[in-house]
Order: C-alpha cells, then sequence, then structure tokens
C-alpha cells in the first residue's frame, strides 16, 4: 500500500508482475479474464510455457473453418476458446505467453482501442528485441522481417484492457497440421 | 508463482516509429510522449488535433463526426447531454474502433429490448480482428430496439440499437411511445390537411406514418395490431381496404394520386385499394466467402484491358474418346468426362506457348512463365463461385487428372476447400456450357493472363467436301486474355494447337513421355 501511495505520487500507475512456469494455459486464460473484469490494478503475467499442447482460439474461431478436426480429434489435442479475439495458435512447452492487463487511464498515451494498445506494445517489446532479427509490429503480428513468431489479441472492456501474446520460442512443426490456413492473411504476407 | 511489484518504467521517448500499416497512411499515431494525456471529456477541437479520424468514442463523451451514415438525430459535440433532444429515439452507431477497421463481428448483447441503461453502461461485445471490445453506452435511456443479432457483421457507422433517451413525456395511454422521428422525405408532404394525422402519440415506424399519410389515414382510426399497440405496416393496408372498399369512387381517385406518388417511392404498392395486396419487403443479403471474394477480385479483372478470341472445336474425336475410357471403366467410383481430356491438351498446347501459362507483374513489367500447369476449374457451388486449381497437369496422366478434379468437385459441394486449392491457379477454364450457353467473355482470374471459357457441346449441321449435310458435335470456345502480355497472334497460334490436340488425341501420344 505504501509503494501503491509513493508510486502515485511519483505519477506513474504500478504493475504486479506474476512470473508462472509451465502453468497450464487454461488455467492461465481463466486467471487472466478473472483479472480483467474482477481487479482494478494492472498485471504483467509472463508463463514460461504451457504443461501439454493445446490449440487456442479466438473468440469467434470455429472449428472446422480452422482445424484440421480429424487430426485433433485422433490425437486427442484439447481445443480451448478464449475470450479475446484474434486467431488460433498450437502452443506448447516452447510457447512463451506475456499478457498485460492495465486500466485504461494508467497507461501514458494509450486510449483502450485495440491500434493504440499495440502501438504501445510494438515499442515495449522493441526495448525487448532490440538490435534482434528486423524484430516489428506488422499490422496486428510481432515478426522478425515477415516471418510471424508471436500472435496477439486483445479485450477491451469500459474500464480496463487486456493484451496478451503468445510468442513461438520454439514449436513443434507436426503440432501446426493441426491447423488450417486461415481465409485471411495480412497484406505483408500476400 | 512469484508476485511482485515493479514501479512502472518511465519509456524513452523514441522518435522512430517502426510500423508497417500500409492501409492506414492517412491516421497519425499519437505521439508516445510519456505525458500524462488527458483522459476525462477533453475539449472537442483538442481531441481532434490529437487524434485524426479513430478515437473510441462510444466509450467518450464525444461523438465521432467522420460517420456519414449517422442519419438522425446523434449528437455531434461532446456535451451530449447539453445537446440532446428533451425526448427522441437515438440511434447509437458502432463507434470507429481502430483505424483501418471497417467492420466488426457482434458478438453478444448485455441487454434486450425494453431494459433500462445507464450512461457508460456496457451494451455488447463486438470483435474487429484481433480485439473484443465493449461498447458503453452514451445516453442514459432505454432500449428501444436491437438491429443485430450475434454473429452479424456489423459495418463501422452502422446503427447498433436504438435508444429512448430523456423523459418521453408525450400523454398517451401506453407506457413506452416512441415519438415519430420524421424522416426527411416526409416534410415535404404537399397535403397539409394530412400532417395533423402524424401528431405524435400513436406509436408507429416513420414508414408506417408515411404510408397512412399517402393514403390520408388517420392513425388513430387504425385498429393496431402490433406489441404495445402499434399499428403495423399491414394494419394501415388493412384499414386502406376497408376504407376503400365503404368510401367508393373518391376513395379511388385519392388513390391514383396516391399510387403515383408511391410508385415514384416504393414501387411496391398495389395498382387499386381493392386488390391490395401484402407485398414482400426488400431482402438485403450480406455478401460472404466466395461472393465477397468475387467482388473484390472481378473489380479489379475488370480494370485489365482484356481481348477476347473465339473458336470452334470439333468434339467428335473427344467424343469417342470419352465413351471408350467409360466402356472401359473397371473402377465404378470413376466417372469420365471431357474436361481432363481438355485439361490434359491443354497443358500440351501450354507447352508449346509458356506465355499463356503466365502472370504479369506491373510494377516491374515482368511476365514470370510458370513452371507448374496449376489449371483451375471454375465451379459454381451453392456458396458461390470457386474456382480450385489442379496443380502440375503437366505431370498428371488423363486419369490422375480425373480423379483430382473429382476430389476438388466434392471438396467444392461441400464448401471444404481449403486456401491452397484456391490459390496458385495459372490459368483457368471455365465450363459454362455444362450449364448452358454458346460461349462467354470470361473475365481473367487474376494474376492469370489468360482464360478460357467452354460453351456446350452441341450438334450442329456442318457440310461435308462434297457439298453433303452431316451433324457435328461443336464446341465454342472464348478465350479471353490480357493484352498487356498476350496478342491476338499468340492466342490464335496457341489455340490452333489446342484445337488440334483435342480434334486428334491420339496427337497426344507423340508428346507422352
Amino acid at each position: 500500500m505504501m509503494i501503491q501511495q509513493q508510486g502515485k505520487k511519483v505519477g506513474l500507475p504500478l504493475m504486479n508482475l506474476v512470473r508462472l512456469n509451465r502453468t497450464p494455459i487454461l488455467k492461465q486464460l481463466h486467471l487472466e479474464e478473472k483479472l480483467l473484469r474482477k481487479s482494478s490494478t494492472n498485471w504483467c503475467i509472463i508463463n514460461d510455457g504451457t504443461d501439454t499442447p493445446a490449440i487456442v482460439m479466438g473468440i469467434s474461431g470455429k472449428p472446422s473453418e480452422l482445424l484440421e478436426i480429424g487430426s485433433v480429434l485422433r490425437d486427442q489435442v484439447p481445443v480451448i476458446k478464449r475470450f479475446t479475439g484474434g486467431g488460433t495458435v498450437v502452443v506448447d512447452k516452447g510457447t512463451v505467453f506475456v499478457t498485460l492487463i492495465c486500466n485504461k487511464d494508467d497507461v501514458p498515451g494509450v486510449q483502450p482501442y485495440p491500434r493504440s494498445i499495440m502501438s504501445w506494445s510494438g515499442l515495449l517489446y522493441n526495448q525487448v528485441f532490440k538490435g534482434i532479427a528486423d524484430f516489428q509490429l506488422r499490422e496486428n503480428d510481432y515478426v522478425f522481417g515477415n516471418r510471424k513468431f508471436g500472435g496477439n489479441a486483445q479485450s477491451i472492456t469500459k474500464n480496463r484492457w487486456i493484451h496478451h501474446t503468445s510468442f513461438l520460442w520454439d514449436y513443434a512443426e507436426g503440432n501446426m497440421a493441426f491447423l488450417k490456413q486461415p481465409a485471411r492473411a495480412p497484406e505483408y504476407r500476400m | 508463482m512469484m508476485i511482485s511489484r515493479r514501479i512502472w518504467q518511465k519509456r524513452p521517448p523514441t522518435s522512430s516509429w517502426i510500423f508497417l500499416r500500409p492501409y492506414t497512411s492517412q491516421i497519425s499515431v499519437p505521439s508516445p510522449s510519456p505525458s500524462r494525456f488527458p483522459v476525462q471529456t477533453p475539449s472537442l477541437i483538442g481531441f481532434l488535433s490529437s487524434y485524426a479520424a479513430s478515437s473510441f468514442r462510444s466509450v467518450y463523451k464525444i461523438s465521432s463526426l467522420e460517420m456519414p451514415s449517422m442519419v438522425s438525430r446523434c449528437c455531434y459535440s461532446n456535451h451530449a447531454l447539453a445537446d440532446l433532444p428533451a425526448s427522441g429515439i437515438v440511434d447509437v452507431p458502432l463507434a470507429q474502433t481502430g483505424e483501418g477497421i471497417a467492420e466488426c463481428e457482434l458478438l453478444k448483447w448485455f441487454v434486450k429490448e425494453g431494459d433500462e441503461i445507464e450512461e457508460f453502461q456496457p451494451l455488447c461485445a463486438v470483435q474487429s480482428d484481433k480485439a473484443t471490445i465493449e461498447i458503453t453506452s452514451r445516453y442514459k435511456g432505454k432500449v428501444a430496439q436491437l438491429l443485430h443479432a450475434p454473429g452479424n457483421i456489423v459495418k463501422v457507422g452502422e446503427t447498433l440499437l436504438k435508444l429512448v433517451v430523456g423523459d418521453s413525456a408525450v400523454p398517451t395511454p401506453s407506457s413506452d411511445v416512441l415519438e415519430s422521428v420524421k424522416p426527411p422525405g416526409s416534410e415535404n408532404s404537399p397535403d397539409s390537411k394530412l400532417n395533423k394525422d402524424t401528431v405524435g402519440g400513436v406509436l408507429a415506424t416513420p414508414t408506417v406514418r408515411n404510408l397512412a399519410k399517402l393514403y390520408g389515414i388517420n392513425l388513430y382510426d387504425v385498429d393496431a395490431t402490433g406489441k404495445d399497440g402499434r399499428v403495423l405496416k399491414e394494419d394501415v393496408l388493412k384499414y386502406a381496404v376497408q376504407k376503400g372498399a365503404a368510401d367508393g369512387p373518391s376513395t379511388a381517385s385519392v388513390s391514383a394520386d396516391c399510387r403515383e406518388q408511391l410508385l415514384g417511392e416504393e414501387e411496391t404498392y398495389p395498382q387499386t385499394f381493392a386488390e391490395v395486396k401484402w407485398y414482400p419487403d426488400d431482402k438485403t443479403v450480406p455478401l460472404r466467402g466466395f461472393q465477397r471474394t468475387m467482388v473484390k477480385t472481378m473489380s479489379m479483372a475488370a480494370k485489365i484491358p482484356h481481348f477476347h478470341y473465339v473458336e470452334e472445336i470439333n468434339c467428335d474425336a473427344l467424343v469417342k474418346l470419352k465413351a471408350s475410357f467409360q466402356n472401359n471403366n473397371s473402377d465404378p467410383n470413376i466417372k469420365h468426362t471431357f474436361l481432363p481430356s481438355l485439361i490434359k491438351s491443354l497443358s500440351m498446347a501450354m507447352s508449346k506457348y509458356p506465355f499463356m501459362n503466365s502472370c504479369f507483374n506491373e510494377e516491374s513489367l515482368e511476365v514470370i512463365l510458370k513452371g507448374s500447369h496449376n489449371i483451375g476449374i471454375a465451379m459454381a457451388t451453392q456458396h458461390g463461385l470457386a474456382v480450385p486449381n489442379i496443380k502440375n497437369v503437366q505431370s498428371l496422366s488423363i486419369l490422375e487428372i480425373t480423379k483430382e478434379l473429382s476430389r476438388l468437385q466434392q471438396l467444392a459441394k461441400d464448401n471444404e476447400l481449403n486456401p491452397a486449392d484456391n490459390s496458385g491457379g495459372t490459368i483457368t477454364l471455365s465450363n459454362i456450357g455444362a450449364i448452358g450457353g454458346k460461349f462467354g467473355a470470361p473475365l481473367l482470374n487474376l494474376p492469370e493472363v489468360a482464360i478460357i471459357a467452354m460453351g456446350r457441346i452441341e450438334k450442329v449441321p456442318r457440310l461435308s467436301d462434297d457439298g453433303n449435310v452431316y451433324p457435328s458435335p461443336i464446341m465454342t470456345v472464348n478465350i479471353g486474355a490480357d493484352h498487356r502480355v498476350l496478342d491476338g497472334a499468340t492466342v490464335a497460334k496457341f489455340c490452333n494447337e489446342w484445337k488440334q490436340l483435342i480434334e486428334n488425341p491420339e496427337l497426344l501420344l507423340l508428346q507422352m513421355r
């Protein structure tokens, strides 16, 4: 509480940092949604990998359009529909998840709409990946050059927003076969 | 699990902006300086000078001036409450939620019709690309009508729902009154006597009020059958019929004048009162999937200078070939048609004329001669026009082509074609003749440079050398070509080669490996 008050005096909001290791992605998503809707402070959650491979779709994802259902059923891969928009990803122990949950007024210069949030997160990750392999935020994806290595998604509520990313630190090629090519591709890949 | 608190790191001001947004060049992104940005209702001018177009204004009390489709009385200043009408229906549009985003999918409603809502109460959740966004209400009021269902795609600027705002202090027996918001057209009504019929107090939509006015009907006289005593269109029409039958000829002459006005405006109204029918309303069909893609691709194709080359091909040999395949077919799953042979001979002809199997790069003025013959086959499905392609026809036998064609046709029928099937084509065949028609003038399937439309094979009379008439199965083909890359001579020679292979299929053996 003291730190919070002191922080407020300096004029900067506080952020709680949560470090997880191999926490199941479903549990992480439950936690995130709860924090978004019920908490009133800012959070940064970092999860180093999930325990078993899983497929995570956006809120309006339709399995028949996005997944090779036969393979998914055969290999009994869990399919999760998350509460944010965006696309589909296969995650496993090689995925690094980074989530930012903020009050709309707390981040200087950031307005609660997707482009503004992503401008800011792009800058943040620019610092992280400085000098590495031409990192950019291109349209909605985090890329090295024109190779996407992290997708992201948002949910914006009345007073808060969440921006979360799955960075593919490593991935199993075989797992990618569970996903169909999406109907829409970003312009930079055309 | 480690929880720690960190003081927020002050971001160093950056001057460079690494950001590739090819379609949003007109929007300026705010400078990321760490100075506090005022968030509570700044003045409209101040706000607009920082953000060009796309702030999420339905959250704040600032309306966007860039919404051309906002017809009704939405406020245009940040002093939303001050400018509000004392009572009235307000259209709540889907505000711009991020530059370049033209539409969102409605995910769910948090309110229903009739609910009282507070200012800034969440109304619904929408999804645009990567974000789900809660839309909150600018006003306090009551939900009058929800205009979209979950799953609908809503364009930015389109009305999401209608709200009744303020105190609707109209003295009528029904509790929630829809005060009439007159559409602009109705102001021009020539007959002043009719104006008194549109005084508020009766529940009816503007269209119904207009209809009643044109028929010279007082809404109070009409038996209302709608919810909460609302007068519906059918009620007015029914009353009009009864009135017409009772009043006789005088009404008929009025109706004649009205008819002209009506036909001018809506064109769906009956000839006379006695024959009043309930005409169906217009149906709006949003274009999705293949149809939506077709809008884009055909608009681009129309910009290319096409020329068309027409030829007739004698299909005697083709018919015999197909019959032979079918008679000697041991596999019941395979059905032999003309297409595979046409496809294979097309590929053989393209080997001699590789420019037909190319694509054109406008910027660099280069023609890329494609190595693979990926022949696209236009298919009419219930979901729209699909053009999957058979890859590497140059390496496939006619039997393999038959099987692959069948596989693609089944997928197309079930709407299960994957993007790999639909992309990478190098030339397209449109067998429109399977449905009917002599031939068509096809539009290119970009970035290809040629497309071939084949009419149906029909028996026509031909003259033999000795002057006798004999029947001949003739197919007319029309080759559409990109005149920036191909000229008439090239296409003609190519077509001659293809025609020769179809009419003399034994020649395929010469080139077979």
